[in-house]
Parts: structure tokens; C-alpha cells; sequence
């Protein structure tokens, strides 16, 4: 059996590509199961999803511990989430990165497979949409499924869903990214992100898993824990305030949908940026243009 | 002519749907089971289905209208989960007893407090006693398949009750598998046009859940109970010519594997049925000689079905993944019903509790503890896997 595990962001549509892997797969008259990692998806968030592909009868029903193959849809996530843990030695990674494998780190040396899918993806279907440029990678790293039944599968689905252009054009997005496909050896020198999860025991658990405000565990509880979830990671963009043009009017403060303005003592404001998510409403809302917008990673 | 298709539980239920030629299907969305119905409008929007959709304002009211649209003497579907069910709990009592057919997917969910949307079986085995019979499903085929018997089953003239088809949630509702899915002709065949029995006519005017007084209600329960009595035969028939029409059986009330030679065995339920034969193979490999019994219907309960399958067995387990706050789960509660008398060592095994995954350490941890006290060692009643924390 070959198991597949995806890690990318909520849009990113790694469910839809762990689908399409398993429907190529059933259309080359294999068994194949393919499902998300079971809870809330949100936009710009860590998400996973899973594969199986066997030519026998897949029973196993839980996720996916140790992976054959890993499947990276953004780069960023390396640095906040343990993606390469219980990946097998002798399998494989598939990144979606400008990087040559030897040139990535992903903490675990193993055969690495890089493309420039978000180039690929913005290229043909001018939205950063990865998968099924990450698809075409896939084929390149291992030849389980070949790359004609993955565009077939790409049209099925994709076409179904958006029209048959677009299941073409998406299932050309796979055939680029395969041509593009480097081959090699990543390095393994990064740690593995160590999550600090809250798991007390039955006897620790406060009735309704219920926490007051006051009690800093409470951050730690449960999918939107803060402590963990630091959602400005999810945003491609943060706000500039220029504190010397401020009003001190408080419609940012008062517009923040994430409560990441502070308002200080003297009515200026802080941004804490750990949770922002760069919507942009306090730039919207600013009568001064105190605040101002900038993609993260570009030098101004 | 058949076809294969990758898909989701909830599509494979709403192909069963359509395959069927359901007639009215009312509904009221609810994570995880919203699929259904969204896939179910997709096939009426796109013609492939003529059926009357009909959104409600709860499932309370979605219910109602099933029994309405079945009283009529037209094939009815609805499909819920978790809180849906529970809304719907009043409106469950009427179907059994009115004798209409309707069949509901309830894709399992546990429910609150901790509104988690993941799987546990406390929705549906809150309503054991409504009359409804209840069949739980390992995989997306069994989901189509099971579907079509659904029908053929409900509407049998010797029972006429309705079926809830259980499946777990998020483990087959958002999961793809490779599903064949049969040709229109030989479901044709296999599931005729709905000739209700008890039903509604202008020509022959009649009331329907009229309120029955201490005189008569006994009677009339006493009805219900032979008429669950009669299920089982109709459930192993219908399976049989499920067979032959399709060439896959799922065995009716219960089915096994690897049970011949066994000297421990465990009952399952849903897919832990599945993950469970991977820990058996794996077991079986090191040379132990286990197996599992897969638990499909919890109404009609596999009384006589149990006591056969689980002869001369030196221990015995049982799988919930819901508990009844009273030490055992329901699962575990009935199969000892069931067996009382025999003498049996009998083990609960709680796990998977809220989706949590069940793995196949799990699994194997349960056959251990049966192995101990099958060889003579002292052992619990009844044991917590994955649980943080002393039991």
C-alpha cells in the first residue's frame, strides 16, 4: 500500500488533490482512498489531507502516520507545523518551492521533488491554486499513477466542477509542473516543529472542558487555541501604522474583526501582528491614511 | 450499465438515492451529512433525478413531511445527523407505528455538549427503541449497496418498517473509495416500483396517527415487535437476492471474518469494522487465532445470530463508540443480553469516542486484553482505549 499525506493552506485545495490522486488511481483500476484531515478549513490555515493507493482492497480507516510520500503545497508551512514527522525514510517529498531540493532543508534527508507550482498556477490559471500543478510533481517523484490518467482525473473532477475548460487548462497545469519537476536530495538539518499541545488527563479536565478567561491554559485548548494558532501566519499581507498621522479616532480599533488593534492608554494603537491577517479593513476605515498595506516579504 | 467512480460516502449515498427513484425528499442541512442533500439537488437541478425536494425549517419539520409524503404512498428519503436526529426524535415514533417505509441516512455525529462534528454513535443509538430498524456500514460500497437494500427491506409486505442506515461521519461521509455503481436497469429489477400498503387515498378515505387510547395501543405495540421479529428473515432474504443480482453480500444481521478457528472474537460496528480486519491480519500473521464479527443491524438486534457466530469462544469483545454514562456501552449492553447464560467471559471496549482515531494499535490493544483473559488471567469488565488517565 502507498500512503500519501498532503500539508497545505485552506484554498490551497489539497482535499481536491488528494481526490484527484485516488480517482486516477481507481481509474487505472486500483483501489485508492483519499480524505481530509477531519474538522473546520478555513482560508489561508494549515490543513492536511491523506491518500492510500493499493491494488488490493484498502480496509485501514485512520489517518496516515507514516507516509510513503509527503506532499508540501506552500513552503512557509515547514516553519510552523511538524510537516516531515513519521515520513519513511526510503519514501519521498514533493514541494511546492523555487528551490532546488538540495538547496531545501525539510529535517529529514530523503528523495526530494521541487517545482514552482504557485508560478505554474498563476501562469495558467492566474490564481494561486496549487493542486494540480503539485499533481504533475507528484507523477514525477513516482510512477504509481501514470500522468495521463492524472489529467483524465483532473478533467473528471475539475471539469465537473468549473467546466471543461478549466479541466483542461488544469490538467495542462500538471503536465508543466511534471516537465518542471527537479529531481534530488533534500537535507534534514532543521528540527521538526514541536507542537505544545494541551492533553490533560481525564482527571485534569475541567468539567465541559470550560476554562475562565483568567486561566492561561484556556489558550490552549482545542483547534483555535491561541497559544498555538498564531493566525497571522495565514495572510499574505500586514498593515503600517504611522502613528505620526493618527487621529486617534478609533475606527480601526473599533472595525479589527481579529481584535488585533490595541488601543493604548493614551488612544494611539498597537498592532499585534501574531494574529493579523492582513484583510486590509483598518486601511479602509483610516480617514488619515495612517495605515497603509504591505505584502509580507517585500522590501519597500 | 455499471460504472466506477470515485466518491465520498455522501455521494454514494445520494447515487443510492437516485438509483432508487425516491419520490420526495425533504431535508435540512447538517454537518456531516449536508452532501447528501446538496448532491441530492444537484441530480434534480441537472434532470437526472424527478423527485420533489422540499427544504424544511428543521429536521422536526423535515421529518414531518417524510411522513406525510410516505402516508401518501410515494417513496421518501431524508437524510440527518447528531442534533438533526435528536430534533427529530419526536417525529421518529410515528413511521414505525403508521408503517411507512421511509428510509433516513443519518451520518454519525456526536452530540453536544462539546458540539464536536466528528463521529460517535450517540445520535443513533439514543433511538434503539424508536422501531426504526438500523443497519451500520464498514464502506462507501456497502453505503450505495446498502441504500438499495434499504428500500427492498422497508417496504417488504411482511414487516414494512423504516430503516436508518448508519454511517460515520467525516470516516465515510468525506472520504473518496473506488464505489461500482450499478446500471438503472437491474436496480429496476432488483427494487420495483414502491406499492405502498398502508396509505392515504381520496377514493378511500381513512385517518391516519389518530390518538389510540390504553385499549388499543397495546395491540398496536405489540404489532410493532413481531413486525421487527419478521425484519430478520426479510433482511437475509433481501440480502440473497442482492447477491444474485449483483454478485456482493454483506451477510444480514451480522457478518465475520476470520471466525472459523477463532478462540477470541470481537463485535464491531461501522468502520472500525474495517481498520479491525487489518489488526485480525496482522494478529493472525503471529499465529493468534482471533477474529471479528462485524455487528450490522442494532434493530432487529442479532440475538440468535450472536449466540451461533460466538460458539465455543474462550473470550469475547465488544466495540462501542458510545457510551450510556452506566459503566458499559449500548453495544456491549446488548450483545450480553444476548448471550446471557452461556458463561462467556465478555469484554466492552469503549474507543473512538468524539473521532477520536481509532487505530489499529487500538484494536490490538483490545485483542490483548482478550488474550489475558482467555488464558485465565483476571481482567475488567470493561476498558477505555486511548483514554489519558488511570481508568
Amino acid at each position: 500500500m502507498y500512503e500519501i499525506r498532503f500539508h497545505g493552506r485552506g484554498g490551497q485545495g489539497a482535499v481536491m488533490a488528494a481526490q484527484t490522486i485516488a480517482e486516477a488511481a481507481i481509474l487505472e483500476g486500483k483501489q485508492a482512498q483519499a480524505f481530509p484531515y477531519f474538522g473546520a478549513e478555513r482560508r489561508g490555515a494549515p490543513v492536511m489531507a491523506f491518500a492510500r493507493i493499493d491494488d488490493e482492497r484498502i480496509c485501514i480507516k485512520t489517518q496516515v502516520y507514516e507516509p510513503d510520500m509527503l506532499v508540501i503545497m506552500d513552503e512557509s508551512l515547514l516553519d510552523i507545523e511538524p510537516v516531515a514527522a513519521g515520513l519513511k525514510k526510503e519514501g519521498c517529498a514533493v514541494i511546492n518551492s523555487r528551490s532546488a531540493p538540495g538547496d531545501l532543508d525539510l529535517g529529514l534527508e530523503v528523495r526530494c521533488i521541487s517545482v514552482d507550482a504557485t508560478s505554474v498556477a498563476i501562469e495558467m490559471l492566474k490564481a494561486p491554486i496549487v493542486n494540480t500543478a503539485i499533481l504533475g510533481a507528484m507523477v514525477k517523484a513516482n510512477d504509481f499513477v501514470r500522468l495521463e490518467s492524472v489529467q483524465q482525473a483532473i478533467i473528471n473532477r475539475f471539469g465537473e466542477k468549473l467546466g471543461e475548460k478549466a479541466g483542461r487548462i488544469n490538467a495542462e497545469a500538471a503536465k508543466i509542473a511534471f516537465d518542471r519537476s527537479q529531481e534530488g536530495v533534500c537535507r534534514g538539518k532543521r528540527p521538526l516543529i514541536k507542537k505544545r499541545l494541551w492533553l490533560p488527563t481525564w482527571q485534569e479536565t475541567p468539567p465541559g472542558v470550560a476554562l475562565g478567561k483568567e486561566e492561561r491554559v484556556g489558550m490552549k485548548v482545542g483547534p483555535g487555541s491561541m497559544s498555538q494558532n498564531l493566525t497571522g501566519t495565514w495572510g499574505t499581507s500586514n498593515p503600517l501604522y504611522d502613528q505620526d498621522k493618527c487621529i486617534r479616532c478609533q475606527r480601526c480599533w473599533f472595525i479589527c474583526p481579529e481584535g488585533c488593534i490595541i488601543r493604548k492608554e493614551d488612544d494611539l494603537m498597537e498592532f499585534d501582528l501574531r494574529y493579523c491577517k492582513g484583510c486590509g479593513m483598518c486601511v479602509k476605515v483610516c480617514p488619515k491614511g495612517a495605515i497603509t498595506i504591505l505584502k509580507k516579504g517585500v522590501k519597500q | 450499465m455499471r460504472s466506477i467512480k470515485a466518491l465520498t460516502g455522501n455521494q454514494a449515498v445520494a447515487y443510492g438515492v437516485k438509483l432508487c427513484r425516491v419520490e420526495v425528499i425533504p431535508n435540512y442541512p447538517i454537518t456531516p451529512q449536508t452532501i447528501i442533500i446538496e448532491q441530492l439537488a444537484d441530480f434534480i437541478n441537472d434532470g437526472d433525478l424527478d423527485a420533489d425536494f422540499i427544504p424544511a425549517d428543521s429536521e422536526h419539520s423535515a421529518m414531518s413531511i417524510a411522513i406525510g409524503a410516505s402516508a401518501t404512498g410515494v417513496r421518501t428519503f431524508t437524510a440527518t445527523a447528531s442534533h438533526g436526529l435528536a430534533l427529530m426524535h419526536e417525529m421518529l415514533y410515528v413511521p414505525p407505528q403508521v408503517r411507512l417505509p421511509i428510509v433516513l441516512a443519518n451520518v454519525n455525529r456526536s452530540l453536544g455538549a462539546g458540539s464536536g462534528i466528528w463521529v460517535e454513535y450517540n445520535d443513533s443509538m439514543a433511538e434503539r427503541d424508536s422501531g426504526w430498524m438500523q443497519v451500520y456500514v464498514e464502506d462507501n460500497q456497502e453505503v450505495l449497496d446498502m441504500l438499495l437494500q434499504c428500500y427492498r427491506i422497508a417496504e417488504d409486505p411482511r414487516a414494512v418498517l423504516p430503516i436508518m442506515i448508519c454511517l460515520d461521519g467525516f470516516i465515510l461521509s468525506h472520504t473518496v473509495e473506488r464505489v461500482e455503481i450499478p446500471g438503472q436497469e437491474e436496480v429496476d429489477n432488483f427494487l420495483p416500483k414502491f406499492k405502498p400498503l398502508n396509505f392515504l387515498d381520496p377514493k378511500n378515505p381513512k385517518s391516519m396517527n389518530i390518538a389510540v387510547s390504553p385499549a388499543h395501543s397495546m395491540e398496536m405495540r405489540y404489532q410493532l415487535d413481531r413486525l421487527m421479529e419478521n425484519s430478520r428473515q426479510v433482511i437475509k432474504d433481501v440480502d440473497k437476492e442482492f447477491a444474485k443480482a449483483f454478485g456482493r453480500s454483506y451477510g444480514g444481521l451480522i457478518d465475520t471474518y476470520r471466525m472459523k478457528d477463532a478462540e477470541i472474537g470481537l463485535i464491531t460496528i461501522g468502520t472500525a469494522t474495517s481498520t479491525g480486519r487489518v489488526a485480525v491480519d496482522e494478529l493472525r500473521a503471529e499465529g493468534k487465532k482471533v477474529g471479528l464479527i462485524k455487528l450490522r443491524f442494532m434493530r432487529p438486534f442479532p440475538h440468535d445470530e450472536l449466540r451461533e457466530a460466538t460458539k465455543g469462544l474462550k473470550a469475547l469483545g465488544v466495540f462501542d463508540r458510545s457510551i450510556s454514562a452506566n459503566r458499559y456501552g449500548p453495544v456491549f449492553t446488548e450483545v450480553r443480553n444476548s448471550l446471557y447464560g452461556g458463561g462467556m467471559p465478555i469484554i466492552d471496549h469503549i474507543a473512538g469516542i468524539g473521532g477520536r482515531d481509532l487505530t489499529v494499535a487500538a484494536l490490538r490493544e483490545m485483542f490483548a486484553v482478550l488474550e489475558k483473559r482467555a488464558s485465565g488471567h483476571k481482567t475488567k469488565d470493561c476498558y477505555w482505549h486511548g483514554l489519558r488517565g488511570q481508568m
